[in-house]
């Protein structure tokens, strides 16, 4: 398929890194964003929405946003949903919380799963 | 389609060797209900609790709150395509149990799960601190996913709901209360000067912790479709949702969906109300204009005038929110949207994650960023230990001596989307 998955989810590279075209790094949720700005100047488009529903973005560390992988003219909607995207990421409080093991697999989970019920309708 | 609604209204709930419903008591079989549940190959043991209003006791973390009702005259059962076989509900008599509810409890996932106080500030917060509860406490069988442990802790409820409106079948309702709608074109004929307007339900479904089902379907596979307001009363949409607590739609909402009972109080006098538009919130934005597209054109099919389009959860879902509004008022058709907002604990932020100009009619059901602490109560259900890191709280806000600071969105329905709340704000 034609996509590219941004992704800072371990999880999720290993369950899709066969099948799709992954890019991991081990960076933080905010910085999985700015990368995804970064490929939307390039000319990528944004296919999923760069917030987590109702998962806080100062909770989870983890994220990961689907991209097309052909490059065109900049994309105006992808720009204007991931600059919206990282400024909502701003107005959130950053917490400091020290997730326990199970709790960031919790997370983990929660954002595979919204990746993967992406894919499989497509 | 007309359905009549008998409330059988509950003040009391005990446990007894007997299950029955007598003089506003509702009398419980706990074994029955623990043998019933542990059925299920997932749950390897449950714990099953009464909470009434007025009492030191704190359940959490909730996940589902369900109102028992049962079909008592008409096509189909309560829960339709997961209890019930997938008829067609929404005609004729259904029995409710009006004052108690079936509230789940698990640990699902380490984080972001409810509070339900049942005394206290935290009581005043949530709708739910005022019902006679039935709490379930599952535990699941070692080593299960997290999606087959919220399926167990799901149908754990309904099936509980079930078998205690069962018990309601043959007793006369205290109070009823009619609800019909016509065909469209039935009310337009009877109301020709009334503006039409029609509800859009926007339906929580991004997979895991995240999911509505519609008929046995979860909605996150549906096109937007039409569905009759009765039809959510005999419970054709359940939640399958656990996260956040404050303005997520449990079952309970939808089968008592304010909007839906306020439309229909002004049928007929302000307005006539043609029906609901369900709709999904997917996390493809492909998905997103798909849905919006639909919904806005289903809009125009039926020659509105006026929609209410309520909203559920936090994040994503503003983006489908306002390609919603905007759409459906490019039609020429007005909006009025309902949502909750996300303002910082001083309120001074802005409060989604979306906007548009077109979106210059909105009802909000609070700052879910809100700060609050709740004193400590005599009695847990469930487990306090999430709360450190349930939504809205933070490192260090379970206290030593039991009380705890929390923003609003930990408290079960505080800022629901519905408006089965207390809180809003007015401007003008």
């Amino acid at each position: 398929m034609d996509i590219v998955i941004i992704t800072n989810n371990k999880k999720v590279y290993e369950m899709f890194k066969d099948k799709y075209l992954v890019e991991y790094e081990d960076i933080t949720y905010k910085e999985i964003l700015i990368k995804v700005r970064n490929k939307v100047h390039e000319g990528h488009e944004v296919l999923t929405h760069p917030l987590a529903s109702s998962v806080k973005p100062n909770e989870t560390p983890f994220k990961s946003i689907i991209i097309s992988k052909k490059k065109g003219k900049l994309n105006y909607n992808s720009l204007m949903v991931i600059e919206n995207s990282i400024a909502t990421y701003e107005k959130f409080l950053k917490l400091k919380v020290e997730w326990t093991d199970a709790v960031l697999d919790d997370f983990r989970t929660i954002d595979l799963t919204m990746i993967k019920s992406a894919l499989s309708k497509n | 389609m007309k359905l009549e609604l008998g409330y059988i209204y509950i003040n009391d709930i005990k446990f007894s060797d007997l299950s029955k419903v007598e003089n506003g008591t509702l009398y419980v079989n706990k074994e029955e209900i623990e043998a019933m549940i542990l059925e299920d190959e997932n749950v390897k043991s449950v714990k099953v609790e009464i909470a009434k209003p007025g009492e030191s006791i704190r359940i959490t973390p909730v996940k589902d709150v369900i109102e028992p009702r049962v079909k008592v005259e008409g096509p189909g059962g309560i829960f339709p395509g997961i209890i019930s076989k997938v008829e067609t509900v929404g005609m004729g008599k259904t029995n409710v149990l009006k004052g108690s509810a079936v509230v789940t409890t698990g640990k699902i996932v380490g984080f972001q799960e409810g509070i339900i106080d049942m005394a206290g500030v935290g009581a005043e917060y949530t709708p739910f601190s005022k019902l006679n509860n039935l709490v379930l406490a599952c535990e699941p069988v070692d080593g299960i996913e997290a999606h087959e442990h919220e399926k167990s802790v799901r149908m754990a409820g309904l099936k509980t709901s079930t078998y205690l409106g069962k018990l309601a079948k043959d007793i006369k309702p205290d109070e009823v209360e009619t609800f019909e709608t016509l065909s469209i074109v039935d009310s337009i004929k009877k109301y020709p000067e009334l503006p039409k307007v029609a509800y859009v339900q926007m339906l929580q479904s991004q997979g895991l912790l995240h999911d509505t089902y519609v008929y046995g379907v979860d909605a996150k596979r549906t096109l937007s479709t039409l569905i009759n307001p009765t039809e959510l009363m005999d419970g054709a949409i359940i939640s399958g949702n656990c996260v956040s607590a404050c303005d997520k739609n449990t079952t309970y909402h939808h089968l008592n969906n304010p909007v839906v009972h306020d439309l229909f109080e002004k049928h007929g006098k302000e307005i006539n109300f043609v029906g609901i538009i369900i709709t999904n919130e997917n996390v493809y934005l492909a998905d997103k204009e798909r849905s919006s597209n639909w919904t806005a054109k289903l809009a125009e099919q039926i020659g509105l005038d006026g929609v209410i389009i309520s909203q559920e959860g936090f994040g994503n879902p503003d983006t489908d929110l306002i390609m919603n509004c905007k759409k459906i008022e490019e039609k020429g058709i007005k909006t009025v949207i309902i949502t909750d907002e996300y303002a910082g604990r001083d309120g001074a932020s802005q409060s989604l994650a979306d906007a548009d100009e077109k979106a210059d009619a909105v009802v909000t059901g609070g700052n879910a960023n809100e700060l609050i602490e709740l004193k400590p109560m005599d009695k847990i259900i469930g487990d306090i230990m999430p709360v450190n890191t349930i939504a809205g709280g933070f490192d260090g806000s379970l206290k030593e001596d039991g009380s705890i600071v929390v923003e609003l969105q930990a408290i079960t329905g505080a800022t629901n989307e519905l408006g089965f709340n207390k809180l809003t704000a007015k401007e003008y």
